[in-house]
């Protein structure tokens, strides 16, 4: 029976990876695939909550029917609370931080829906569809454009999404939503800004380059809007 | 019915908190949202926190009743 239990514990811990691996489809895949970094770690941390579920269940037993804790309880309470979930815990705060940069995690909430569903438009010209459709981003194309760069970037941008969350939650936001800040044109120039395409372009004198590096002159003034003009009763 | 000692329901509360724990990683990495990710930081994690500690206690009280340390 034990063996048995062994067995199904083994073929779960191998297949859920599989499982998480092969769930997405789309373009074919270079020969010799074996997915992503983020689907890994995905399926690695849901075979390591199933096996720690297994270990606390062991370990509940082994105290259930004593009074003191045996050295077998000590082993099992080790490994179920003290080794496992500290991996567990990385796994899944690491999926929760790469998660939060995706497209479908910022729609999730219903008041990004309208630019969401505008980003996602192959028919729409607005500066955010264009980079989607054109794929000048490969992937996590909101965060991508709203945070800036460097390791300073990532803590503020996650700062700004606790406070999005606590607003989203409580329903302290104001319709229409806008942007807190005015786009800053260092976030264009992070990709654009040494490109030829940029520098040798004629909408870009060089006499106005100053102004742009500055952000004097902000990017969306010619290359606007973004994102279509919020409307409030659409958000609702 | 016997009276179980308090390290022994220590550990099971920590336990039943490990539990928990589990429970919010696998809704975490099932359905990764930036509401599920927040509860999981702010309540998970210092679920797991709150569960070591009782760990580290009742092993260290442990220690102490068979004057190790």
């Amino acid at each position: 029976m034990i063996r048995l239990r062994g067995a199904m514990l083994l073929v779960m811990l191998v297949a859920v990876p599989a499982v998480a691996v092969a769930a997405e489809s789309g373009i074919p895949l270079p020969r010799g695939w074996v997915g992503t970094t983020s689907q890994w770690v995905r399926g690695f941390g849901i075979a390591l909550v199933l096996l720690n579920l297994a270990l606390v269940a062991f370990a509940w037993r082994s105290l259930r029917h004593n009074v003191a804790v045996t050295a077998v309880a000590r082993g099992w309470l080790l490994v179920s609370i003290g080794l496992v979930p500290i991996m567990v815990a990385f796994l899944s705060f690491a999926h929760g931080l790469e998660g939060s940069t995706t497209v479908a995690a910022c729609g999730s909430c219903h008041v990004m829906g309208p630019f969401v569903s505008d980003l996602q438009n192959v028919k729409s010209d607005t500066l955010a569809a264009t980079h989607f459709k054109n794929r000048y981003i490969q992937e996590h194309h909101c965060y991508t454009c709203h945070s800036d760069y460097g390791l300073a970037g990532t803590l503020k941008a996650k700062l700004e999404g606790l406070g999005h969350v606590w607003r989203y939650s409580t329903g302290s936001y104001v319709l229409p939503i806008k942007i807190a800040q005015p786009y800053p044109n260092v976030r264009c120039l992070g990709c654009h800004g040494e490109s030829q395409k940029f520098l040798n372009a004629t909408g870009h004198p060089k006499e106005e380059m100053p102004n742009l590096m500055r952000g004097s002159t902000s990017c969306l003034d010619c290359h606007g809007p973004a994102h279509p003009k919020p409307e409030k009763a659409a958000m609702r | 019915m016997s009276v179980r000692p308090t390290r022994v329901r220590v550990l099971q509360l920590a336990l039943a908190l490990t539990m928990v724990f589990d429970l919010l990683a696998l809704l975490l990495l099932a359905r990764s949202t930036p509401v599920i990710f927040t509860i999981f930081m702010f309540v998970g994690q210092p679920l797991l926190l709150v569960a070591l500690i009782a760990l580290g206690g009742a092993v260290l009280a442990d220690l102490r009743a068979k004057e190790l340390i």
